[in-house]
């Protein structure tokens, strides 16, 4: 071992000059003042996003920053998404409660007056439009009032449930909702998903002149990241059943994943390059904005 | 203006100082990156990454070692974790080439001396790679490699000894005529 030392230096030392003349050897110039252009557009833009006296700085110290108008922008799109999901789940809920009590029928509530009086005097219609009462369903003036807690409905007594409803034993189940109903609700979330999803792209495709601005492409993870998971939860849903709007949804699944993984460092320009390749591709901006009813964006 | 100035200019967000930082030490930021690349537009974007990195974290550098150290152990950490981004990018494309090529065959050539030593540089283990580039290449010292890799001297002239060992065996058909 020790008598093939001389040889091991020879060859070291060859390997090593060989390995500094022809592999990845330095040719040309470094490009200084190019890598220097983007280097100090991103300090700009970072200095701009903690805007704090640099001499007041110091050392150690982590400055208390005010919220960015991006995040704020963020914020309120993710605020008007979940607006919209509640609004759904109410009108869903609202509907189905309608469906569930039947046709309009009235509801009296006893009175503690125990006179009785030929006009209930706590009389409301539980369907239909208000006033417009059905005297064939109206209780009895006459009918007793048992207990003075809860308000006995007179429809329970009288007006039997059409059968579909009388068999029900979970209320809240949404299979009770006629297929279209369901399908309407899920179409409303999905048209908000894709309107989010075409402001978001639309606005990431803008940062391409910003010279990859860091802080924006942060933002639009963020904001991807969002928009990600109501749109796997819309791909699970009835909504996904559409197969043009699965198709949809699984492509911009594909580039909001894709998004999300951006940390607005430079070296994410192959990424970026796939992602504006892959919407090219996908004609996926076209496809968003056809997708959407017109009107829906403005909205 | 001395580096600990600069530094501390720097630290208070002074671009000029910033930019006399850069003018020192991006030659051999760029290179290292390119030695480990192999490509221009890549170096580029993992020089430009390791001075947005450091300018933003200069409040972290205390001063205790020279400034070049403590780049290079960002330029270290951000050009391999930039380089194990683009192997896996490249190894899907490479799944495509693949398939493109089952349609059109082309016939290898013979690789040379120079593909031979690269291949052989390329299939060392990271940090047996790192070395070698940063101490024969590049002309590091093992305190130096030690530092920018979060280890130690020793552990710089044990990878270096792995790695010179494992070039000899790679490139031992042209050992004979070396040694001549």
């Amino acid at each position: 071992m020790s008598d093939n030392r001389p040889d091991d230096d020879i060859l070291d030392e060859r390997i090593r000059v060989l390995a500094a003349a022809r592999y990845n050897a330095p040719e040309g110039s470094v490009p200084r003042d190019a890598m220097w252009a983007q280097i100090a557009a991103a300090r700009r833009a970072a200095r701009a996003a903690t805007p704090i006296d640099a001499p007041t700085r110091e050392a150690g110290v982590v400055p208390l920053t005010p919220r960015r108008r991006s995040r704020t922008a963020v914020a309120g799109w993710s605020a008007l998404l979940a607006a919209g999901l509640v609004l759904g789940v109410l009108l869903e809920r609202e509907v189905f409660d309608d469906r569930e009590q039947g046709p309009p029928v009235a509801v009296v509530t006893p009175r503690s007056d125990p006179t009785p009086s030929t006009t209930p005097t706590d009389t409301s219609i539980t369907d239909g439009v208000p006033g417009a009462t059905q005297p064939d369903r109206v209780s009895s003036p006459s009918a007793p009032a048992p207990a003075p807690a809860p308000a006995p409905r007179v429809r329970d007594q009288i007006a039997p449930r059409p059968p579909q409803y009388a068999q029900r034993t979970e209320p809240r189940d949404l299979d009770a909702l006629p297929d279209s109903t369901l399908q309407s609700f899920y179409h409303t979330a999905a048209v908000q998903t894709l309107v989010q999803a075409e402001a978001l792209l639309t606005s990431y495709r803008g940062t391409e002149g910003t010279t990859r601005d860091p802080q924006a492409l942060r933002d639009a993870a963020r904001w991807a990241r969002d928009v990600l998971s109501s749109t796997r939860l819309l791909m699970d849903s009835p909504a996904g059943r559409d197969p043009q709007l699965r198709m949809l949804f699984t492509d911009l699944e594909l580039i909001l994943a894709q998004i999300v993984q951006l940390s607005g460092t430079t070296l994410e320009a192959r990424e970026r390059e796939l992602i504006d390749r892959a919407m090219r591709e996908r004609d996926l901006l076209p496809r968003l904005r056809s997708a959407v009813p017109a009107g829906q964006a403005a909205s | 203006m001395d580096e600990r100035e600069l530094t501390a200019r720097a630290k208070l967000g002074d671009e000029a100082a910033e930019r006399a930082l850069y003018d020192a030490h991006v030659d051999r930021v760029y290179w290292l990156a390119y030695r480990m690349s192999g490509r221009h537009d890549l170096a580029q974007d993992l020089t430009q990454d390791v001075f947005i990195r450091a300018f933003g974290r200069i409040g972290d550098y205390r001063g205790d070692a020279p400034f070049g150290a403590w780049l290079h152990a960002i330029t270290t950490s951000v050009v391999l974790n930039g380089l194990r981004k683009v192997k896996r990018f490249d190894q899907r494309e490479a799944v495509l080439e693949e398939a493109a090529m089952v349609t059109s065959p082309t016939r290898q050539a013979e690789p040379d001396l120079k593909e031979r030593l690269a291949q052989a540089i390329e299939a060392l283990p990271e940090g047996c790679r790192v070395t070698f580039l940063m101490h024969d290449v590049e002309g590091f010292t093992h305190e130096e490699i030690g530092a920018a890799l979060g280890t130690t001297a020793g552990t710089s002239k044990a990878q270096l000894s792995r790695a010179r060992a494992k070039l000899r065996i790679a490139l031992q058909d042209f050992a004979g005529e070396w040694v001549q």
